[in-house]
């Protein structure tokens, strides 16, 4: 199917996100990317809570296709084929999604694909830096993922290294976020406080780096024990009355996760022989893991690319763009009655 | 000018319909978990069996419920959604209202009022009662959730007939029992949810798609922080 436009619509957590991608011969180019968010909803309970995301998607769908297409001024009987993600996630919100592009691929009599979210989160880095060489690494890290995928082809072969075996990164920000009495989501706080401190005040400990877990564990990440040695360190201070110095913990832990992940993603691809990099997820909007990532990736010759913030963070883009690269690889569309899937191996593409 | 409806407050059922409320087709799965999975497959089944090109249809109607939240949700996003991508407007109806003209249309008493009970779950039910209007039947108790236990018979007002999927569901709970030789009615039949949007349209009534959750979401306030070291 050349030059086709793929609808995305994302419906994982709490954005409900809806774009348009052409597909062509030479690429995918974004026409437009509309966002929903049930965010504010949600941060007095300190977390997603998935009744109040799903009735939100509902509210949201018809009002965010709308916009979608009026901003990319395309009549909805354009539109060749709808990808929608099939998960992981949470089931509320990924029913409504699933069922909406099911309602849309019927009303239109187009195929549906129903794809995996956190491949997208890589994916949409194509309609930014453009097709992806041969092979890529891809680290995928937000507040509900964190994980290594070795990317042969985006649309069909895609192999899971490693991933977090306790708390995702994002996850692991916002819950030192809240011990250290800041808002939900605690992640751009601590980030704004790690600015101003200093990261090598206090050595957290690094997860699975040890010479034991290099085995077994190499590409896998957990961030637990590190949360729980930051607490460790700030309740000994509170008990001995003493002032914490939020920044250089802040900065601290932060450089810790950062240099976990990027000292173990590093070496994979060396081990893998890839030599580009692509970090997707809204915990890629860190800033000490873009910078330590720039600088490690450069000694080691790696191309690092990252896609702006906007394209990090859950939204139709990402979906639309595994979408795009699925229609162009002539990948078989997926059946009407497709399930959802909260727990969707990362080596699965399309359902 | 064929119409589409369906409704997913408890099992799943598609109706296709012509402008005189006649059914074309008919789709019914008595399945109460997976309605997003199943439903879009029946819409596609219940216009090839009516012969009715999915272009042709002039409307969408669904059940607004009150039903358990996912499936209501997998219902009214399609609805919606399919109607949208047509271009054809969306209707919504109470699918408690569908079972009450259900119940008069299988003998209930035109004189005797009907309450529907169907499953709530977490031993609940959700309930309305009504009484036979015109071309409709007129609510005198709207919809609500409660305890079985709760629904009591009222003072100074004839026997009502109770009907509806919950009966079977909370029958040793419920203080209100259906009278000997009641009508039997046990699942919302899409055909009426079609004829009643007919009806409430010719009456220009607007009929929205808001769903009836009657039940604030769970929320989990996020909890109080644990020490670490104790
Ligand atoms: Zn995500």
């Amino acid at each position: 199917m050349a030059d086709a436009l793929v609808l995305g619509i994302e419906t994982s957590c709490d954005e409900t996100g809806v774009a348009l991608v052409r597909v062509t011969d030479e690429g995918s180019e974004l026409l437009t990317d509309v966002v929903a968010s049930s965010m504010d909803e949600h941060a007095r309970f300190g977390g997603i809570i998935p009744e109040i995301a799903s009735r939100a998607h509902l509210e949201a769908m018809v009002p965010t296709l709308t916009r979608a297409l009026e901003q990319a001024d395309v009549d909805l009987s354009q539109v060749d084929a709808v990808a929608v993600t099939a998960g992981p996630g949470l089931v509320g919100p990924l029913t409504v999604g699933a069922a909406a592009a099911k309602a849309l691929a019927v009303g239109l009599d187009r195929p549906l694909y129903g794809v995996n979210h956190v491949i997208g989160h890589a994916a949409v880095d194509e309609l930014v830096h453009g097709a992806f060489p041969e092979r890529v690494m891809a680290l995928v890290v937000s507040g509900g993922h964190s994980s290594l995928l070795l990317v042969d082809d985006v649309a069909t072969d895609v192999t899971e290294l490693g991933h977090t075996l306790d708390d995702a990164a994002g996850e692991a920000f916002d819950k030192v976020g809240r011990l250290l009495g800041l808002p939900y989501p605690g992640g751009p706080h601590i980030d704004r406080l790690a600015r101003e401190g200093d990261p090598t005040a206090i050595r957290f400990p690094r997860g699975l780096t040890a010479a034991k877990d290099q085995a077994r564990h190499a590409d896998d990440f957990s961030f637990s024990g590190l949360k729980t040695a930051v607490a460790r360190w700030v309740e000994a201070r509170q008990d001995a009355g003493q002032e914490i110095p939020l920044n250089d913990v802040a900065a601290s832990f932060a450089a810790a996760v950062a240099d976990v992940l990027t000292a173990k993603t590093i070496a994979a691809c060396r081990r893998h022989d890839v030599d580009t990099l692509v970090i997707g997820g809204g915990f890629s909007a860190n800033s000490q893991l873009r910078e330590l990532a720039a600088e490690r990736c450069a000694e080691a010759g790696i191309t690092l690319r990252i896609p702006p913030i906007r394209y990090c963070t859950d939204n139709g883009a990402m979906i639309a763009a595994l979408g795009a690269a699925v229609v162009r690889r002539g990948v078989a569309p997926s059946s009407l009655d497709l399930p959802v899937d909260s727990s969707m191996p990362l080596t699965q593409v399309t359902v | 000018m064929p119409l589409l409806a369906l409704d997913t407050s408890a099992d799943i059922a598609v109706a296709v319909v012509d402008d005189a409320g006649t059914v074309l087709a008919e789709r019914r799965v008595a399945e109460q978990r997976r309605h997003a999975e199943l439903l879009a497959p029946l819409v596609v089944e219940a216009l090839a069996a009516a012969d009715v090109d999915r272009r042709a249809l002039t409307g969408v109607v669904a059940g607004t419920g009150p039903a358990p939240f996912t499936g209501l949700r997998a219902g009214l996003v399609t609805a919606r959604s399919l109607a949208f991508a047509l271009g054809v407007p969306v209707h919504g109806v109470c699918s408690l209202d569908a079972l009450a003209v259900q119940a008069y249309a299988a003998g209930a008493p035109a004189d005797a009022e009907v309450v529907v009970v169907t499953d709530a779950r977490r031993r609940e039910v959700y309930t309305a009662r009504y009484r036979l209007g015109a071309d409709d039947v007129d609510v005198v108790d709207p919809p609500a959730v409660m305890r079985p236990e709760d629904l009591t018979p009222r003072d100074g007002t004839p026997p009502a007939v109770v009907v509806g999927p919950g009966l079977r569901v909370h029958a040793d709970r419920l203080a209100l029992t259906p009278p000997d030789g009641a009508p039997v009615v046990d699942a919302v039949d899409a055909g009426v949810l079609a004829r009643l949007a007919v009806v409430r349209l010719g009456q220009g009534r607007s009929l929205p798609t808001e769903p009836l959750y009657l039940r604030r979401p769970d929320v989990m306030p996020a909890a109080a922080r644990k020490r670490a070291t104790g």
